[in-house]
């Protein structure tokens, strides 16, 4: 055995057990602190996958031109691709119109964020964006879209955040649904997917009948979330012997949204 | 020591570059990751001091990525993945002479199968803290395919790597010479 391996594993021990001698308040800190170090790589990573994206596009339509006239198919190919870059500028025109307008209806201070990338984890369902302390923002904030709830901020970071998503089990949201008394809580599933996200309302009254379709809403109790954010509409239901039971498929298309907005107060 | 640094920085990047790889659907969710290939490979081509080293880098960073936060609570604590790391470093350690006899498939087999074995860890260590212990094909095939995945990139890993090494004067192969020494 080499003669360092043993000292290195004493370290490792060492390490290892001050980590987990570390305060909850200490590992949050370690845990944004490091969230602030890989910020700008994230960020530097999404604006090149956006750049990919539109390239590729542009790509695509050259296989089409090859067909039609192989004469022009490289100048062709490229006038295609600046269109194509001009057409996602324009949707994000007018994406970025439509968040600013409901920035301006709402009755929340919101400060709007990016998503600089989804979580690579199998078993944890959140998402990182490019706002952090510096912008105001602070753990246990609600992050909204003009469409419903997309979840609440958990560790943050002087230039970014990390946003627990509906989708994950471990965030659970008072709710209610419209139009009836009953409530209960809504948490996302443990084998629910980034690709295919899925919800659940559970603890409902025995006496509950839901129909597809049914809308969800919070019901702002426990004070995290604003009430009356849209959350799901019924898929299927189901009476337990205890209780009720209804799956849910999120308004907010949390697999493809780019924007949101964090709730930092009230107007 | 430049192959050792060069190795921290691909350790490093990995974890940027797997937060941008989509899950595949068709694969039941299952993800690719990055980290764990990189990090198999360095406990195959470095000595076990420098694999204790990047274990506790590869833990600290997986950890300090997913560990959540939560009510107040951290659902798993930051540190569990350094010890399996270690541990799974430990035992690739033990396959080094046959890595260095040029089998590359050890690096692409293991790859896989301790991806998995550390999915499958973290799955049983979430399982504890919030209870369900839910058995389907899902489950299955997430942690599976994400070792399957593992193990059909480990091999573009394992030559790029190796082709840094042998640039910065790190070759992990011995020589025959070498191998005739006493």
């Amino acid at each position: 055995m080499n003669r360092l391996t043993i000292p290195a594993v004493i370290l490792l021990v060492v390490a290892v057990g001050g980590l987990f001698m570390m305060s909850v308040r200490t590992t949050q800190k370690v845990q944004a602190d490091f969230l602030g170090i890989i910020a700008p790589f994230l960020k530097t990573g999404s604006r090149m996958e956006a750049r990919f994206v539109a390239y590729r596009e542009g790509l695509k339509s050259l296989d089409q031109l090859e067909v039609e006239n192989k004469q022009f198919r490289v100048e062709i190919s490229e006038l295609k691709a600046t269109n194509q870059t001009l057409r996602d500028l324009e949707v994000e025109n007018a994406r970025l119109r439509h968040a600013l307008e409901y920035r301006e209806r709402s009755p929340f201070k919101l400060v709007p964020a990016r998503i600089i990338a989804r979580d690579a984890s199998t078993w944890w369902n959140t998402v990182k964006i490019d706002k952090g302390s510096d912008d105001g923002l602070d753990s246990d904030m609600s992050v909204i879209t003009e469409d419903g709830l997309v979840g609440k901020t958990t560790t943050i970071a002087k230039n970014a955040a990390t946003v627990l998503l509906i989708s994950d089990e471990n965030c659970k949201v008072a709710a209610m649904i419209e139009g009836a008394r009953e409530q209960g809580i809504v948490r996302g599933e443990r084998t629910s997917t980034n690709a295919e996200p899925e919800i659940s309302l559970n603890f409902l009254p025995k006496s509950t009948r839901l129909q597809r379709g049914q809308k969800v809403l919070s019901s702002g109790v426990g004070g995290v979330f604003p009430a009356g954010m849209a959350l799901g509409v019924v898929n299927q239901f189901e009476v337990r012997p205890l209780d009720c039971r209804a799956t849910l498929t999120p308004t907010v298309p949390l697999t493809t949204i780019q924007d949101v907005f964090v709730v930092v107060g009230k107007k | 020591m430049s192959f050792f640094i060069t190795l921290i920085a691909a350790l490093f990047f990995s974890v940027v570059a797997q937060e941008f790889i989509p899950a595949l659907p068709w694969l039941y969710g299952a993800r690719i990751y990055l980290l764990p290939i990189v990090f198999f490979y360095s406990a195959l081509a470095m000595p076990p001091a420098a694999m204790f080293v990047l274990a506790f880098i590869s833990g600290f960073m997986w950890d300090a990525m997913t560990v959540q936060w939560v009510d107040g609570t951290v659902e798993v604590s930051l540190g569990w993945s350094i010890i399996l790391y270690a541990i799974l470093g430990a035992i690739m350690s033990g396959f080094r002479p046959l890595f260095q006899r040029g089998r590359w498939e050890i690096h692409c087999l293991a790859s896989g199968f301790f991806t998995a074995v550390i999915l499958l860890s973290e799955f049983l260590m979430i399982t504890f803290r919030r209870g369900d212990f839910i058995v389907s094909k899902m489950i299955g095939w997430r942690i599976g395919g994400a070792g399957l995945a593992a193990a059909l990139l480990a091999p573009v890993i394992y030559f790029i790597l190796s082709g840094i090494g042998s640039l910065l004067g790190y070759p992990v192969r011995f020589s025959q010479e070498d191998e005739k020494r006493p």
